[in-house]
């Protein structure tokens, strides 16, 4: 067994996911919203692979490139999404996006 | 044999079809032919049937031929299939053979009218119905026979739909119909819980052993179905309104199909009522009521096919009763003869209500004798036939069972053939009235001028009349009591009596009963020379012209509670309770909706806080649970 204790990959996983979920629930920008997103997501690769290394098994690996899978096409939709709203000269700031409030 | 069999049953329903398809692509006059023709051709195919059941050993003449297993249900099976023996094939014979002639008829009769196609459509279902009912090899297929003459008698009645009367009576003979319909539905349910099978063998040789209360109340249930069909009291009055339809088809009820459905009934499924001699004295009494109370309301109407209707009923009740005394061979052959002559007092009728534009009140009638004399011959057979004067056919069947109840020889033998004898009397009287007031005296002013002189009607119409006439004058010597009797022996395969007049009865009851036709006779003479109606109390007139207050009674006893009922539901049930309640339900909803509505911010943020604190509360929970 090579390299720190898993331990150490689930802390800086943790932060990485409590930075990206800071970022998603505190900034307005939708561009840094995604990229917070795409942190968390990789703080959650991280863990797989983390985990998959201390189990000895490829099954967390595999996962691992499914999660960035999903999230390609998420960002994929997102910058769409995002160049829609410039283009249509909506305000980049999602807290004005409120269309959709009950 | 059974090749026959199927033919006859399925040539109408193939008319009807090839009618119905073709639509507008043939000529009106085709859709004619097509009907008559598929029409006789199943008569053709009843008369091999006939031949084919001849030829067997006596004994060994029942025949029952599944096309196919139609309905099953675990060891529950119902095959599409018909049921060949002596009775069905005579009832072939008068549904075929009557039925042609009328559909025949009808080709002139209807000529110009709007829809002939779809008018001759129905006729041939209705023969097909009825030919399905008496062929069919089950109570099931039985009863898809009886619900589909009930439907093709509502879209006959109400052919003239134009017309709200027609409408009007349509649906009424299709609720009284349907009262028949359940109670005959719920008898076979109970069947098939008793027997386990609906087959007519299976049932007869099973019904000995159900309980008398079961038994009683299946034939109750049966009785029902055929007292409403066959237009016996309590449930006679959609008869009269029903003459709304066009005249043939009102020859068609009357004569072959619909209304001699219920004493086929009886005599099919003789031997349930056998098992239930208390259920069968019923059917015999309401026969007895019905053909007094026929009798004598059809002594003052006005409407001459109202006359006839009402004879039906009379002559129907004859056949109940002697159906429920078991004299079945002699009710068929009431229902045979009856076929003949009132087809052709319907057909007469119509001649005469064609030549007069449609005038069917007799008071606008009379002396048409000179002006239609074969019309007048035909009507007067008819008349004969029915008052039972001989030779004509409805003396020997009357009389046949006429002698029955007095063979049966105990108290309600007795009071039956009082009723039979009183029905006698009412007849002569009111059939002959009828034909005074139509064929005698002087032309009344109101046609003269009307009338145009059609004529007599054009040959098709008065071919038929003439075979019925014919029919009329002879079809009742299959059966001369003590010299031979081909058709109650025959019948008597199927349905052995219970009753057997001696020949000596036979020709007492003939005395007795032609003396009180001619009574009748002589009573409408009398009225008719002293220009007076036959019933002078104006009290008496009232309550018969008023159909002894039935109609008035029904109304009183089920449709006015039920509306009242209703009316006192809507108010005090459905308004405050039902439609408040949703009202509530509605606005409680909307509110409560509105307030969680505002939770959805559409707020991104939010969205996401909520999120992480939901899974941050969950992640606790779980941790501290495990």
């Amino acid at each position: 067994m090579m390299g720190p204790d898993v331990g150490w990959y689930l802390i800086v996983s943790a932060m990485l996911f409590g930075i990206g979920a800071l970022g998603v629930m505190l900034r307005r920008s939708p561009l840094i919203v995604l990229l917070s997103l795409e942190i968390m997501l990789n703080a959650a690769n991280l863990t797989l692979i983390a985990f998959a290394r201390q189990q000895g098994s490829l099954d967390g690996q595999i996962f691992a490139l499914a999660v960035m899978a999903v999230a390609a096409s998420e960002v994929a939709i997102g910058l769409g999404l995002i160049v829609a709203m410039a283009r249509r000269g909506l305000a980049l700031d999602v807290d004005a996006a409120r269309a959709l409030r009950g | 044999m059974v090749a026959g069999a199927w033919t006859c049953l399925l040539a109408p329903l193939a008319g009807a079809l090839a009618i119905t398809l073709c639509g507008q692509r043939i000529s009106r006059r085709l859709a004619g032919w097509i009907s008559t023709l598929t029409t006789f051709v199943a008569f053709g195919g009843a008369v091999v049937a006939l031949f084919a059941l001849w030829g067997r050993d006596p004994g060994n003449r029942e025949q029952l031929s599944t096309a196919y297993t139609w309905l099953g249900a675990g060891d529950f099976e119902v095959g599409f299939q018909i049921f060949v023996d002596p009775l069905a094939t005579v009832m072939m014979l008068v549904v075929s053979g009557v039925g042609g002639l009328i559909v025949w008829y009808s080709m002139g009769y209807m000529a110009g009218d709007d829809e002939e196609r779809r008018f001759f459509a129905y006729m041939s279902l209705f023969v097909f119905s009825m030919l399905l009912l008496v062929q069919a090899g089950n109570f099931l297929l039985l009863l898809v026979g009886w619900g589909l003459v009930g439907l093709a008698s509502y879209l006959l009645i109400g052919f003239w739909h134009h017309r709200p009367e027609a409408v009007a009576a349509a649906k009424k003979a299709f609720v009284m119909n349907a009262i028949g319909d359940a109670t005959f539905a719920l008898a076979l349910v109970l069947l098939i819980w008793e027997t386990g099978t609906l087959e007519y063998t299976g049932v007869f040789e099973q019904v000995d052993g159900v309980s008398s209360t079961m038994v009683n109340l299946i034939a109750l249930g049966l009785l029902g179905g055929a007292v409403a069909k066959s237009a016996q009291v309590p449930l006679q009055t959609w008869l009269p309104d029903a003459m709304e339809g066009p005249t043939p088809v009102s020859a068609l009820i009357h004569a072959a199909t619909m209304v001699t459905a219920g004493v086929y009934l009886l005599v099919r499924a003789h031997p349930i009522f056998e098992a239930a001699p208390d259920i069968q004295s019923l059917a015999a009494i309401l026969g007895a009521v019905t053909l007094l109370v026929a009798g004598l309301i059809a002594l003052v109407q006005w409407d001459i096919k109202r006359v006839i209707a009402y004879s039906t009923m009379s002559q129907i009740g004859y056949m109940f009763l002697a159906a429920g005394i078991g004299a079945y061979g002699y009710a068929i052959f009431h229902l045979m003869t009856h076929a003949f002559f009132k087809a052709l007092l319907f057909m007469s009728a119509g001649v005469v209500i064609h030549h007069l534009a449609d005038e069917q009140d007799i008071r606008r009638m009379g002396g048409l004798k000179d002006e239609l004399p074969r019309t007048h011959i035909a009507f007067l057979v008819g008349t004969l036939a029915l008052v039972g004067i001989p030779p004509f056919a409805g003396f020997w069947s009357k009389d046949g069972i006429l002698a029955s109840a007095l063979a049966d020889d105990s108290a309600l033998g007795w009071t039956l053939l009082a009723c039979g004898l009183a029905g006698v009397l009412l007849t002569g009287a009111y059939a002959f009235r009828l034909y005074f007031a139509v064929f005698r005296g002087p032309r009344a002013e109101a046609h003269a001028e009307a009338a145009h002189g059609h004529g007599e009607a054009p040959r098709s119409m008065m071919l038929p009349v003439g075979v019925l006439t014919v029919l009329s004058t002879i079809g009742g010597l299959l059966v001369i009591p003590g010299v031979w009797h081909p058709l109650t022996d025959w019948l008597a395969e199927s349905a052995e009596p219970l009753v057997e007049p001696t020949t000596g009865e036979e020709y007492l009851i003939s005395a007795i009963s032609v003396s009180i036709g001619l009574v009748g006779f002589a009573l409408a003479w009398r009225a008719y020379r002293g220009h007076r109606q036959l019933v002078t109390r104006p009290d008496a007139w009232r309550v018969l012209e008023h159909k002894f207050y039935f109609d008035e009674l029904y109304d009183g006893l089920f449709y006015r509670p039920a509306v009242a009922i209703s009316n006192g539901l809507r108010r005090n049930v459905e308004e405050p309770v039902i439609e408040r309640s949703l009202d509530e339900i509605g606005s409680g909803t909307i509110q409560a909706s509105g307030g969680i509505a505002r939770v959805q911010s559409g707020l991104l943020r939010s969205y996401a806080l909520a999120v992480a604190v939901a899974v941050l509360v969950l992640i606790v929970v779980f941790v501290s649970v495990r």
